[in-house]
């Protein structure tokens, strides 16, 4: 089979029932929003391929159950995940103050190197918020990760978050390819080596 | 040879025991009374046995070499009987003989009157009744002699633990089996991982440790009940192959039998429904009822009234009247319960937290539950209410188990049908108490339930199972959504009525969900096996299956996987638990089937039923 991407990433979305993870995939896969949307059962995930610097990047976005009873189900999925976007809702403190207890289910069970990002959406609803945009910069300051504000309803930097992460990803992925592979023949190799290489350590990273 | 047989010491006895069940050259003394011994032998390597004679021997034998019939040994006819009885004595009773080696299992029954001794290989070797009290005493004299476990989830069942069957060869076999299961106790787990780094030491060495650690100790360690089972199996098989020779590491898959089709069956029409109750609206014959509903689900205009019984609101037994109060006392219950949690102020609310979370757990899943549907669409859509508030009164009534997703979906077809706030309430605890395991707080209940699917699976389609094992899929979390909520979330409103109704019946076994998904998987079987699909494509594959099911089709298939499971000759315990079939034997006492799973109706009801809707349908 020919493969129509150069790299393969696996994104996880993981955040309290209700935030809106299924709907902010919704948005950026198929750029609607459906307000009759069921909740998530179980686990299930879309694919987007985007260009990144002339790079075809095939996202592989998995979207779990919020609700913490469903977490052994869902954590059992974390392997293998290079990116993960923490979401909480602006208008639910709570969901908020949950980032903490996520951020620790993915220290025991994800890869230590994952990439991460903090979402606070539905910041279209500015009469409800209940989280500053600056307490979300605050807490995303304390774990060394990004934040953005979007809205999967009004469409606010959906993508822009995911283009994101897939970048901050791509990028610590060609570092180590360098570091493993340091160049021989100046750029002449650089040029032609990479094709075989990412490869192979991706293929490595999505087996898992 | 028979020089032995005078050493012989008679160590027990018991009169007034009378022979139910044996093989079947003893079919002419089934039901006499005789005496049942404990005997041992001096210069033999079968040194106990249990042996019944008849009292009074007036039966026309046939058999005119009075032979010992050893029942189920290798070495049949070891040794003849004529030294043994005086031999000019005119009667030619026959002896009936088991050697305690043979004995794999014993259990009883009928308020321990009956004994039933099993040979491991599913079969009966003997059965009998004790006409004089009980057979307690024989029971604490065998467990003196033979080492024994109790299973844990039938208290009247003894396995028997014979240490001369610890072979080396057969431990490739119990070990193989074992570490199929994902959370062995630790022990076990280092013992599997060593035994595949070093097969032939590992087991040589550790096999006897096992054994103590299964055998000695039972009360400090908690060995699972599955493993012992699987021990206690994997011995019982070595042992009845053993005379074949040849070891397997991987054991042979053994036939199943044909699979037969079982076309569903017309939905129960009102008429029906009708003639069944009788002159006070008593349902009479329930089973009859069930097995209709299960062949063929309920008409869609009878299911207002029908799901209420099969939700356990209304029991099958009431009358007219006594359903009538029931819907007066009900309906206060509601309403109180309903009050307790309308009437929480705020302040009471904010000091509670695990209200609050429950109750923003529904107000989130209520807006995002079948809004697609009419009959919930639309913003202040006063259906919304009643589902919120359903569920809201549902906390009071089980504040432990509280709002779980999935809910929501059980209950939205339920009061679609019913309109009706109390009753669809009432319904909708019915069937909570049916699945309430789905939602248990450590998910032990999924989590049993997957591993059940895989043992299901296992038995039906080992190469399917094989391949999900090799593409990290074993855990089966592919057909979580599925099980939470009874394929709600795949099938159409209909279908899923459909479904459900029919698995409500309870039959024809328990948890025939599973059998269900069973059916489904092995039709997708080529599509996953063909396109080699990896851990992601599997899970993509089975959620895409979603609106696509069959209903019907996968019914008849999942009934017809049933049969070939129940009349596959290597059906084991472990499957016969998941499934709630009588355990081993048991079928041959009808009133023992009724006593232990009063939901499966007796075959001839079955073939009745069957048969009466083959003819409705031609
Ligand atoms: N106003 C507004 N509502 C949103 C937005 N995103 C999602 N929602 C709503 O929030 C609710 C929850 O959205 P989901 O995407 O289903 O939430 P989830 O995080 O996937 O929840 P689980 O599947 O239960 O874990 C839905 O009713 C959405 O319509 C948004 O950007 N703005
Ligand atoms: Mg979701």
């Amino acid at each position: 089979m020919a493969k129509t991407y150069d790299y393969l990433f696996k994104l996880l979305l993981i955040g309290d029932s209700g935030v809106g993870k299924t709907c902010v995939l919704f948005r950026f896969s198929e750029d609607a929003f459906n307000t009759t949307f069921i909740s998530t059962i179980g686990i299930d995930f879309k694919i987007r391929t985007i260009d990144l610097d002339g790079k075809k990047i095939k996202l592989q976005i998995w979207d779990t159950a919020g609700q913490e009873r469903f977490r052994t189900i869902t954590t059992a999925y974390y392997r293998g995940a290079m990116g993960i976007m923490l979401v909480y809702d602006i208008t639910n403190e709570k969901s908020f103050e949950n980032i903490k207890n996520w951020i620790r289910n993915i220290e025991e069970n994800a890869s230590a190197d994952v990439e991460k990002m903090l979402l606070g959406n539905k910041c279209e609803l500015e009469e409800k918020r209940q989280v500053s945009k600056e307490r979300g910069e605050q807490l995303a300051i304390e774990y060394g990760i990004k934040f953005i504000e979007t809205s999967a309803k009004a469409s606010i930097r959906v993508e822009e978050a995911f283009f994101t992460l897939a970048r901050d990803i791509k990028a610590k992925m060609e570092k180590k390819l360098e570091a493993s592979n340091p160049p021989k023949g100046g750029h002449q190799l650089k040029a032609t080596e990479p094709q075989r290489k990412p490869t192979n350590w991706l293929s490595r990273c999505t087996l898992l | 040879m028979g020089d032995s047989l005078t050493e012989c010491m008679e160590i027990f006895s018991q009169d007034g025991v009378q022979l139910k069940t044996a093989q079947a050259s003893f079919v002419n003394y089934l039901n006499l009374v005789g005496t049942l011994y404990i005997t041992e032998y001096a210069n033999s390597n079968c040194r106990r046995c249990l042996e019944w004679k008849p009292n009074d021997v007036t039966v026309d034998s046939d058999v005119q070499d009075q032979e010992w019939a050893v029942v189920n040994t290798v070495q049949k006819r070891s040794r003849t009987y004529s030294e043994s009885l005086p031999p000019d004595s005119t009667i030619k009773p026959k002896l009936l003989k088991v050697n305690f080696v043979d004995i794999k299992s014993f259990k009883t029954s009928n308020k321990n009157r009956q004994l039933t001794l099993f040979d491991g290989k599913s079969e009966i070797m003997c059965c009998f009744m004790f006409q004089h009290g009980n057979c307690d005493y024989l029971i604490t004299v065998l467990r003196g002699m033979l080492k024994t476990i109790p299973a844990k989830r039938d208290k009247h069942l003894f396995i028997v633990i014979h240490d001369e069957s610890l072979e080396a060869a057969q431990l490739d076999k119990s070990f193989a089996e074992l570490n199929i299961f994902q959370d062995p106790p630790p022990t076990l787990w280092k013992l599997v991982k060593s035994f595949h780094d070093r097969p032939y030491e590992t087991t040589l060495e550790t096999f006897a440790k096992v054994t103590d650690y299964v055998y000695r100790s039972p009360e400090q360690r908690d060995i699972d009940d599955d493993q012992r089972e699987l021990l206690h199996r994997s011995l019982t098989e070595y042992a009845s192959s053993h005379s074949q020779g040849d070891y397997e590491v991987i054991a042979k898959v053994p036939e199943l039998p044909e699979r037969k089709d079982y076309p569903r069956g017309r939905p129960l029409s009102a008429e029906q429904w009708k003639n069944l109750q009788n002159h006070e609206g008593k349902i009479e014959d329930v089973e009859q009822i069930k097995l209709m509903i299960f062949r063929g689900g309920v008409a869609p205009n009878l299911r207002y009234e029908v799901w209420k019984y099969l939700l356990d609101y209304f029991p099958w037994n009431s009358t007219q009247a006594e359903r009538q109060k029931l819907l007066c006392e009900k309906n206060d219950e509601y309403y109180n319960m309903k009050l307790q949690w309308k009437r929480m102020t705020k302040v009471q609310e904010d000091n509670f937290s695990d209200y609050r979370e429950r109750k923003n757990l529904i107000e989130k899943d209520v807006n995002r539950t079948d809004r697609t549907m009419d009959f919930y669409a639309g913003d202040n859509n006063p259906n919304l209410q009643l589902l919120y508030d359903i569920l809201m009164t549902y906390i009071m009534y089980n504040f432990d188990l509280g709002y779980v997703q999935g809910m929501s979906d059980l209950l939205s077809p339920i009061l679609h049908l019913l309109k009706n706030e109390v009753d669809a309430f009432w319904c909708f605890v019915g069937f909570m108490n049916k699945i309430s395991s789905n939602f248990d707080i450590d998910q032990a209940g999924m989590k049993e339930q997957l591993q059940n699917l895989h043992t299901l699976l296992g038995f039906i389609e080992p190469q399917l199972v094989n391949y999900l094992d090799k593409h990290d899929s074993g855990n089966m979390f592919f057909c979580f959504r599925w099980l939470l909520v009874w394929f709600k979330r795949e099938l159409s409103y209909d279908d899923v009525m459909r479904l459900w109704e029919v698995l409500w019946t309870g039959l024809p076994c328990e948890n025939f969900h599973l059998l269900v998904c069973v059916a489904i998987l092995e039709t997708e079987k080529q599509a996953l096996m063909e396109n080699n699909y990896g851990f992601t494509e599997i899970l993509k594959h089975i959620n895409d299956l979603c609106g696509k099911l069959d209903v019907a089709a996968v019914l008849v298939k999942a009934e017809g996987i049933f049969h070939q499971i129940k009349e596959a000759e290597h059906l084991t315990d472990n499957i016969r638990m998941i499934l709630g079939l009588p355990l081993v034997g048991v079928q041959q006492c009808p009133e023992e089937i009724l006593s232990t799973s009063p939901d499966s109706p007796d075959e001839d009801l079955y073939e009745r039923v069957y048969d009466s809707m083959q003819h409705v349908m031609t």
